[in-house]
């Protein structure tokens, strides 16, 4: 196995140089200790692009007995599909180098980190130390700006949600490929709105 | 496991030309493409850049503009954009800016290149939209495609639904009762097809409400008969100041064949989004004195150029700027009359020249006459006098200057009663002189403005019917109109060469909006046409067969071509505070304008030619 060099980018990086993965993962449940990652969405956003080339999705078979279960209803990927996919073993190798100095962008971004870390326990890897940045947070600030009482809803922090207020087009959710794409055009935006006519760096991201 | 992007995928299928790629070839693009944000306002491409990929918008709009600023497109999701440098491989032709915070696929060129090798008939669909847009970037060169929404409005848009009519003997009470239920101000009355008054709101509570009229008499007993239409095709912004002139709120519609279509009302008008020249009109009828015309009057050239920025057509800012100087006419002629109260005998004042053409633009001298009617007397001309030297004083203070010829009613030879004009016309008709023909053409663009319009009509009926086959006549005006030369020796080496072009200004006038002006109006005597406009008597003059339908048409277009560039040369003068004239600096041109003005002056130059060989202009010499 490499050995994987994980290294916090420099938090004064300016955010157009700013290299990011987006993930979004399709789960059995919401608690990593319990459930498991049926469905891994990446893509890559780069300088301010979306690198539609760089996209992959990686479908996991589920090490546990109890399968896909009902969070079939949610992402629609069936027990049969599941089973006929690659273990997480074998995934998570790759995964980890599609992360390797990048930064980690997500929509709720601790299901991501959380499922993460724990798949890399359970796989004997070196959990890694990720730069994250968050969409939802990054939504929450659009939001706020312009508001006096900066109150902000939750239900406008969805992701769905959140591509409407920009007039991003409708997506289907629950797609792991596709929420993750849906995440990094809502990145992309969001920097645009928060950027205005000023230099970010990555520190204002991750604050 | 790289797993399709289908969201991408579908949105790109639901769109020409990736509808007709397979499946794998979609895919294949997408996976050599990359998404971009931009924010509103950013410009993504330039004209003259040059750049390696094509994009798709996939949300917000994009505006597609020529290097004049016109707006050749706006872009909806869906649509490729920026492919031209990729086509013709040479620099773009085009801005394009974000109109919204817009998403857009990038495709790279050599993805493009490939699928174009690939499926032929995607390279044809990006060839051929390539070239439309290039046609509209011509055609929208100087035609309206934003703002001007009033200008291009014409009664039969304003028309939502068949009128509300009665009988001539249907009861009052009746046809208020259709009035409550159609929820409607105001019901024509038909009488069979034939409209022959309306009743209005204001009717039913002045004439019957208020004076305690029986409800079952028949409306013909209240109506008011006779009222003032319009027709389908009228601008809506000429119904309202028609409206506004005449103090009335509703105007039936009627279409080519006199059939009634609908009602429009005032509100109708002033509900359309617009920001000037209505509002003038009615602050220009409403003014109580020459000096409030006169700061009126100043907004005219700032209308002028946003109608010029606005990309209307000449026509059509010829018609509004006439309007507005015809609106700031009546007023004063109003006012006089106010001050030296009614005027002893019938007359008519007449406008001359551009104003009457309906082609008024800056700087416009004034052209004025007055028509008296045959019972005036010597005594009554100290009224008349009067009445012109007032209009003509006002006139004056709002920025017309005084016509170098003295062709104005303040003449005393061009203040005459009908049957004096009617021996002026014969005499220039039957027994012609050339300069005598010269000076008096200005009379056959006339157009009645204030007063008893039949005084005009009829002798303008006159007068046309003795023009046709008045050969001599026509031939001496011809002889004028053809020696107005375009200046096509001008573009000699020009269109190529940037040296030197800041030599010499060329005249849009002479040989060119004047040119085409005198060749109408040549035709339009010709076969005895009533047109005044040049425009319409070129039309009428195809429909007489007194010009080809194609030369009419390139006439047309010409006319139109140069006398925006002149329009346009004039605001930019006016908004620099200089004095606007007609020489423009070809250094002001595009390439484009200047081939096209080229042109212009060639169907100009063509036109002549044929006219010359048609009327014995060399016996003449």
């Amino acid at each position: 196995m490499t050995p994987l060099s994980w290294r916090r980018r420099a938090p004064d990086v300016p955010v157009r140089d700013l290299e990011l993965v987006a993930v979004d993962l399709e789960t059995t449940g919401l608690d990593p200790s319990s459930h498991e990652i049926l469905s891994i969405g990446v893509v890559p956003v780069r300088r301010g692009v979306i690198e539609l080339g760089g996209a992959r999705q990686y479908a996991v078979r589920p090490s546990g007995p109890t399968g896909v279960g009902s969070s079939a209803t949610v992402h629609g990927i069936t027990d049969d599909e599941a089973a006929a996919a690659a273990p997480l073993a074998e995934i998570l190798p790759q995964l980890l180098t599609d992360l390797e100095g990048r930064v980690l962008l997500a929509h709720h971004a601790t299901i991501e980190t959380g499922f993460l870390a724990a798949a890399c326990r359970a796989t004997s890897h070196e959990v890694p130390a990720l730069t994250v940045v968050d969409t939802v947070r990054l939504q929450r600030r659009v939001l706020q700006r312009g508001r006096t009482r900066g109150h902000v809803a939750d239900e406008e922090l969805s992701l769905a949600a959140a591509r409407r207020h920009f007039g991003l087009p409708r997506y289907r959710s629950h797609d792991a490929l596709t929420d993750a794409l849906a995440c990094a055009e809502l990145y992309l935006a969001q920097v645009a709105v928060l950027a205005g006519d000023h230099d970010l760096t990555l520190r204002a991201l991750i604050r | 496991m790289d797993g399709e992007l289908t969201e991408v995928a579908e949105f790109l299928a639901g769109h020409a030309p990736f509808r007709e790629l397979s499946r794998p070839l979609l895919s294949a693009l997408i996976r050599r493409s990359s998404v971009r944000y931009v924010r509103r306002g950013t410009r993504i491409l330039s004209v003259g850049e040059s750049h390696e990929v094509m994009y798709v918008l996939r949300s917000g709009a994009v505006d597609i503009t020529d290097r004049e600023g016109g707006l050749v497109e706006r872009s909806d999701p869906g649509t490729s954009f920026g492919m031209s440098p990729l086509v013709e491989r040479a620099p773009s032709r085009y801005d394009f800016t974000a109109l919204e915070d817009s998403l857009l696929l990038v495709v790279p060129e050599d993805a493009f290149r490939d699928l174009c090798a690939q499926d032929p008939t995607f390279e044809s669909f990006y060839t051929s939209a390539h070239a439309a847009r290039l046609r509209r970037a011509v055609g929208v060169l100087h035609v309206a495609e934003r703002g001007s929404a009033v200008l291009r409005t014409t009664l039969d848009d304003l028309v939502r639904r068949p009128p509300v009519a009665v009988s001539p003997t249907t009861s009052v009470r009746a046809a208020a009762q259709l009035m409550v239920r159609e929820r409607v101000s105001s019901v024509l009355v038909l009488d069979g097809e034939r409209l022959t008054g309306i009743v209005t709101d204001r009717d039913l509570r002045g004439r019957v409400v208020a004076v305690g009229r029986d409800t079952e008499e028949p409306v013909a007993r209240i109506m008011t008969p006779h009222p003032a239409t319009a027709r389908g095709d009228e601008l809506a912004f000429e119904a309202l100041m028609e409206m506004v002139d005449r103090s009335i709120h509703h105007l039936p519609v009627l279409d080519a064949t006199g059939q009634v279509i609908g009602l429009v009302s005032s509100t109708d008008l002033m509900r359309l989004e617009h920001n000037n020249p209505v509002y003038l009109v009615a602050d220009l009828t409403a003014a109580q004195d020459v000096e409030t015309l006169a700061e009126l009057a100043t907004r005219i050239p700032v209308i002028l150029e946003q109608l010029v920025a606005e990309d209307a057509s000449a026509r059509d800012i010829g018609r509004v700027v006439t309007s507005l100087g015809d609106a700031l006419e009546r007023r004063l002629l109003t006012m006089a009359e106010e001050e030296l109260g009614p005027p002893p005998v019938p007359y008519c004042w007449v406008v001359l020249g551009s104003q009457a053409r309906h082609e008024q633009g800056l700087a416009s001298d004034q052209d004025n006459a007055l028509v008296l009617s045959d019972e005036a007397r010597p005594e009554h001309d100290a009224y008349f006098a009067a009445l012109a030297a007032r209009v003509s004083g006002g006139l004056e203070a709002c920025g017309y200057p005084r016509c170098p010829g003295e062709v104005m009613a303040t003449n005393p030879r061009w203040r005459a009663s009908r049957s004096t004009w009617r021996e002026h016309f014969a005499r220039w008709v039957e027994t012609p002189e050339p300069k005598a023909v010269l000076n008096g053409s200005i009379f056959f663009d006339m157009r009645p403005l204030h007063g008893d319009v039949r005084l005009v009509e009829e002798l303008r009926d006159e007068v046309l019917s003795r023009t046709r086959g008045a050969d001599l006549f026509l031939a001496y005006l011809a002889q004028h109109a053809v020696a107005r030369r375009p200046p096509i020796g001008f573009f000699r080496g020009l269109v190529l060469e940037k040296e030197g072009r800041h030599r010499d200004t060329l005249d849009l006038k002479t040989g060119g909006t004047a040119a085409v002006v005198e060749l109408a109006r040549v035709h339009a005597l010709l076969s005895g046409l009533p047109e005044v406009n040049s425009q319409a008597r070129l039309d009428a003059a195809v429909r007489a067969g007194s010009l080809s339908t194609e030369l009419g048409a390139e006439l047309q277009d010409a006319l139109e071509f140069v006398a925006y560039l002149r329009l346009r040369h004039q605001g930019r003068a006016v908004r620099a505070g200089r004095a606007p004239d007609n020489f423009v600096d070809p250094a002001d041109l595009t390439d484009f304008e200047l081939r096209h003005l080229r042109d212009a002056f060639r169907i100009v130059r063509g036109a002549q030619q044929a006219l010359g060989q048609r009327l014995p202009l060399g016996s003449l010499s």
